[in-house]
């Protein structure tokens, strides 16, 4: 099984007022960025990283970032840079970016740069993640949401045959056009660093990611609705001649350890203001979803597919503390307590690649280092032996 | 309404079947919807029926009008509306158009003034003011642009509510795809309306918080033979909010009696 560690990197300087207050009362892409206390997030910046280093030493297998534009609740607005300075400051683990949103690219050439760049300088830790962004993202960078999910199959297309086409070539696309693709700097890894596609279960890019051969990440979904969502993407595996294993296939959670679990479920409430931001108050759905970003043509396509419906209905997010704790979509406890819920959640999702969510939202550093140092100690080891007992190798060990 | 006219079916143009509403005789007058879809005949179309032929399609994407896939804005769909007229055979017509449906119709006039018998711009679209920006009827939100633009007309909210969830979902897609960027507007037109030679009436709600008047005042300043009409206490929709103001200026307009 393949470990890796994420936070967010929130910015959570701020209150539920101050998201109250502001325009149609939306944490993203509007919430003034007069509350970004520069001071204050040049200190964050610093201590994140200091976090994935140690990341290295307790073990960890990839060290994971991810990409969000105008939100407190994630300070990776430029992931590459942050992945850029963890190339060169750490030594052995991947660096595993899931993802650089595509359709808000202007110029994917560009994107494939950094990402050979990163690679280069990691000495070939690259794993590259691509997503569509939420519609946030399209906002934020005024991309058409209508044409979200061509650009992002088009820019991978490009993206992809830049790193693995001799150039110079030209690219005559529909959203994007070139006349002299030959950037100087290719990756390392051959034939280009591993693509991994990060997701919420959406039956279109699960079956993109299956017909590619990419390892789907499910982020912090409902067990349940992982198992339907696997056939999906076992069928569109089937469909192009192989069967998907768990090495195909991700898990995202947030799994907090403390000494006792008394410490882990208080620490673990300020999960509760990470990525729906301090006081979680509800964002203008046309955010996250604007006209266009999910088609019409699509969601007929797609409606005699049926999955599950998640138990906890708004996710995570709108659904109470003890609840999600209950579901065990949050993990917090003792070293003991965290690996025995480990082990109920991977003997049904099953997945070859293991996202531990550590802390997010207004848990402190010294209560993150605390846990991490508890995950080296004791969760690590144990998750590996669960690895191999359950039987869930990782995509580096077993090709997807 | 002329009952005997009246007609509703599909017309095929460039491989599209396109949904039009017809109804009334004479002279031809195209009418151009905006972005809340196709609401048939409201009142101030109505009345034109009675001594004009309106012809009222639904725009390729929304409705049930299908949309040729290499159709993304709105020069495009003056361009597929000219192909229209040539289609129904119409060589000239009054073209009349709202926000959305006047800026189609003010390209279509730009692309081929001849076409034109007369041009009837209301609160439009198209053209960026000088002072004070169009509203961001995608960032408003549904809600936030219904508010803004229909104030209290029950008339048209429960014309716009009675519409399938489905196809309104499916306008505000295309309407995205058509509007998104270069925001509701096309920077070359304003260069083009000296262009235009048909008689243009240019009608503004004071009050409009969709697109400043002083948009209307640009577009009166660069066409040539043009009439502004300010209507006091309206806003964004004149001819439905006052349509006891506005009916009489498209009949004096159109030429039709009043």
């Amino acid at each position: 099984m393949f470990l890796m560690r994420f936070t967010e990197r929130a910015y959570y300087h701020y209150t539920e007022e101050d998201v109250r207050n502001s325009y149609r009362s939306a944490v993203r892409l509007t919430f003034p960025n007069s509350y970004f206390d520069t001071a204050k997030a040049s200190h964050m910046y610093n201590y994140y990283l200091d976090e994935y280093e140690y990341c290295e030493e307790v073990g960890f297998d990839g060290l994971m970032l991810n990409e969000h534009h105008n939100t407190p609740t994630c300070m990776g607005a430029a992931m590459n840079l942050e992945a850029a300075i963890l190339a060169r400051t750490t030594k052995k683990p991947k660096i595993v970016l899931l993802g650089n949103p595509l359709p808000i690219q202007e110029n994917p050439i560009r994107m494939a740069e950094e990402l050979a760049e990163i690679d280069l300088i990691s000495q070939g830790r690259l794993v590259s993640g691509f997503v569509r962004g939420t519609g946030v993202e399209s906002w934020a960078t005024n991309t058409n949401p209508v044409h979200n999910r061509d650009r992002f199959q088009e820019a991978h297309d490009l993206i992809v045959k830049t790193w693995t086409t001799p150039g110079p070539f030209r690219w005559d696309g529909k959203h994007y056009e070139f006349r002299v693709v030959n950037p100087f700097v290719r990756p390392l890894q051959e034939p280009h660093p591993p693509v991994w596609v990060p997701g919420s279960a959406s039956p279109e890019t699960m079956m993109w990611a299956a017909q590619r051969h990419y390892p789907y990440v499910f982020l912090e979904a409902d067990p349940d609705v992982v198992g339907d969502a696997k056939r999906i993407y076992a069928d569109a595996a089937n469909e192009v001649g192989y069967e998907p294993g768990p090495q195909n296939f991700g898990y995202l959670f947030r799994v907090h350890v403390q000494d006792t679990d008394e410490k882990a479920y208080e620490v673990g409430k300020g999960f509760l203001s990470g990525n729906a931001g301090v006081g979680r108050v509800p964002m203008p759905p046309e955010y996250m979803n604007p006209p266009g970003y999910s088609s019409i043509e699509g969601r007929r396509r797609l409606a005699n597919i049926n999955l599950r419906p998640d138990r906890l209905v708004g996710g995570v997010d709108s659904a109470g503390y003890d609840r999600v704790v209950q579901l065990n979509r949050i993990v917090v406890g003792n070293p003991d307590t965290v690996i025995k819920k480990l082990r109920e959640v991977l003997s049904v999702v099953r997945p070859g690649i293991l996202a531990v969510w550590t802390n997010d939202g207004s848990i402190s550093h010294e209560d993150t280092m605390r846990c991490l140092r508890l995950m080296k100690d004791e969760v690590l080891p144990a998750l590996r032996e669960l690895g191999k007992e359950l039987e869930l190798p990782g995509p580096f060990e077993v090709d997807p | 309404m002329t009952e005997s006219n009246n007609s509703e079916n599909y017309v095929e143009v460039a491989g599209a079947k396109i949904h039009l509403l017809k109804s009334g005789s004479g002279t031809a007058i195209l009418s151009l919807h905006s972005i809340e879809g196709n609401l048939g005949w409201l009142p101030y179309l109505d009345a034109l029926t009675q001594s004009a032929c309106v012809y009222a399609p639904t725009h390729p994407g929304y409705g049930s009008s299908e949309r040729p896939e290499w159709l993304e804005s709105i020069s495009d769909l003056a361009r597929f509306y000219l192909w229209m007229l040539q289609e129904l055979g119409l060589d000239k017509v009054h073209l009349i158009g709202g926000f959305m449906g006047g800026w189609i119709a003010a390209e279509m006039a730009v692309m081929c003034p001849q076409a034109l018998h007369s041009l009837t711009l209301i609160g439009t679209a198209g053209v960026r003011p000088d002072e004070g920006e169009i509203a961001d009827i995608f960032l408003l939100g549904e809600e936030g642009t219904t508010e803004l633009a229909i104030g209290d007309s029950d008339l048209l909210k429960s014309a716009v509510e009675a519409e399938d969830a489905i196809v309104r979902i499916r306008g505000r897609e295309m309407t995205t795809r058509l509007c998104w960027k270069p925001y509701m507007h096309d920077p070359s037109l304003i260069h083009l309306l000296p262009r235009v030679e048909a008689p243009t009436l240019v009608v503004w709600g004071e009050n409009d918080r969709i697109v400043p008047v002083s948009a209307g005042k640009r577009i009166a300043e660069a066409v040539p033979n043009v009439r502004l009409e300010v209507i006091a206490g309206a806003g964004h929709l004149p001819h439905i909010e006052k349509p006891q103001e506005v009916i009489p200026l498209l009949h004096q307009h159109v030429g039709l009696p009043r």
